[in-house]
């Protein structure tokens, strides 16, 4: 006879606790990254899903220790191979709400390859990418996110390779959730958070944290709050592209690009200001706004894309299913034997 | 007036080691400041301790603990026995 020896807590009754794994955290005090693992622990209570439907994959790198924090199943991989690890594991288990917490260098330096094709396949991970534009946990050498000429331990004399925008790289390989958040700004987070946990489908979320040790600083312009509404744009469906302290910048289209406008200047008024679709069938538009660098753009915030298509594990779970009702289920031992095999005498 | 720790807060743990009355502790959501034990660092140090090291200058004085700064005088001096 079978029984059920698990008893599931209710989930209704967990809280933020029940997700802390209470482990020592190792990350430099003051570090951004407390901050996402804060807003995770607080969104996972709400999400309705058993604690032990949850998997955090990661790499390598400070952001890829946010396993041991959190009270789920996880996975401390290989450097770079996490979206492959997370692919195998929501494939196997489509059931599991699967994230994937990654960095600047481990998602797009040594997994760029296994990071694009995950988010091509819009295979239902979330991929949390933590964009501190620099290696921290190696102490202090540049990232394909550092900017130009910045002068680190191994670009001493400034940085020349261009920089990746990590939204812009996941649009380009065919994301249908890309969005944008900032360690600093704790409600907008949340919301960017929930979301993305709620999208069917490869859900991608670039969080700028601050490393206070090798790269502080680096989102000052971004965090502080007397600046903060003149350099960020933060994007709403169907609302105009507005921003700065007065509410009078803008997003205009021209032709195929965009420029900043003011509204009462030059005749440009509010009618004029693009407004976010972020729906849109094509994602040109938000591929543009995920290239906006400052301090020629504001760097928006929010979601530049959220669509429907059908996710991997489903479109996999289809053909199984379609193959099975043709052709029965398999045996595995005449398929080995099958087909071109021969016998060595 | 003691410290309070705002909504902005990262948990990032930076404020616990530098506070020198030990009166930061993790709460629930955010970290928390005892204003029976904060003296914003009078008798200890010139600034206050955790408004220094917090990245995100999330903590201020609290406006429902105002004190002088001869109450937190008298405060430190009946934490530390002095």
């Amino acid at each position: 006879m079978m029984t059920d020896m698990t008893v599931a807590t209710p989930i209704q009754a967990l809280t933020k606790k029940d997700f802390e794994s209470g482990l020592d955290v190792r990350w430099c005090p003051g570090c951004g990254d407390y901050a996402v693992l804060s807003q995770i622990t607080k969104l996972m209570p709400k999400l309705g899903i058993p604690r032990e439907n949850y998997a955090f994959v990661s790499g390598i790198g400070c952001s890829s220790r946010f396993p041991y924090y959190v009270n789920t199943y996880g996975l401390h991989t290989i450097h770079g191979r996490a979206p492959a690890i997370a692919s195998g594991l929501k494939l196997a288990r489509p059931e599991l709400s699967v994230w994937v917490v990654t960095g600047d260098g481990d998602a797009l330096a040594i997994g760029g390859n296994h990071f694009i094709h995950a988010v091509r396949r819009n295979i239902g991970l979330k991929i949390i990418l933590l964009n501190n534009r620099i290696y921290g946990l190696t102490k202090g050498q540049y990232s394909p996110t550092s900017e130009l000429g910045k002068k680190t331990k191994t670009s001493p004399l400034g940085n020349i390779d261009q920089p990746f925008s990590p939204v812009a790289l996941a649009l380009g390989a065919g994301a249908t959730f890309a969005a944008r958040a900032i360690d600093s700004d704790q409600a907008m987070m949340a919301a960017i958070l929930e979301r993305a946990a709620k999208h069917e489908g490869t859900a991608f979320v670039e969080i700028l944290q601050n490393c206070v040790v090798f790269n502080d600083g680096a989102f000052d312009m971004l965090s502080d709050k007397t600046m903060r509404d003149d350099t960020r744009l933060m994007m709403e469906h169907g609302k105009p592209l507005i921003f700065g302290k007065e509410r009078n910048k803008g997003i205009r289209l021209r032709g195929m690009d965009m420029e900043v406008v003011t509204i009462g200047e030059n005749g440009v008024t509010a009618a004029d200001i693009l407004v976010h679709d972020e729906n849109a069938a094509h994602s040109g538009l938000a591929f543009s706004l995920g290239q906006f660098e400052s301090p020629d753009f504001p760097v928006p915030f929010g979601v530049f894309r959220d669509v429907d298509k059908p996710s991997y594990e489903s479109l996999s779970k289809q053909l199984a299913e379609s193959a099975r009702a043709a052709k029965g289920r398999g045996d595995l031992q005449r398929l080995l034997n099958s087909g071109e095999t021969w016998t060595i005498e | 007036m003691a410290l309070m720790i705002t909504s902005d807060c990262i948990n990032c743990d930076v404020c616990v080691p530098e506070c020198p009355n030990e009166a930061i502790t993790q709460g629930d959501d955010i970290y928390i400041i005892d204003p029976a034990k904060c003296t914003e660092c009078v008798g200890h140090f010139d600034e206050s301790q955790c408004i220094e090291v917090c990245p995100v200058d999330c903590i201020l004085v609290d406006p429902n603990h105002t004190e002088s700064k001869d109450q937190l005088q008298a405060k430190y001096q009946s934490l530390t026995g002095g």
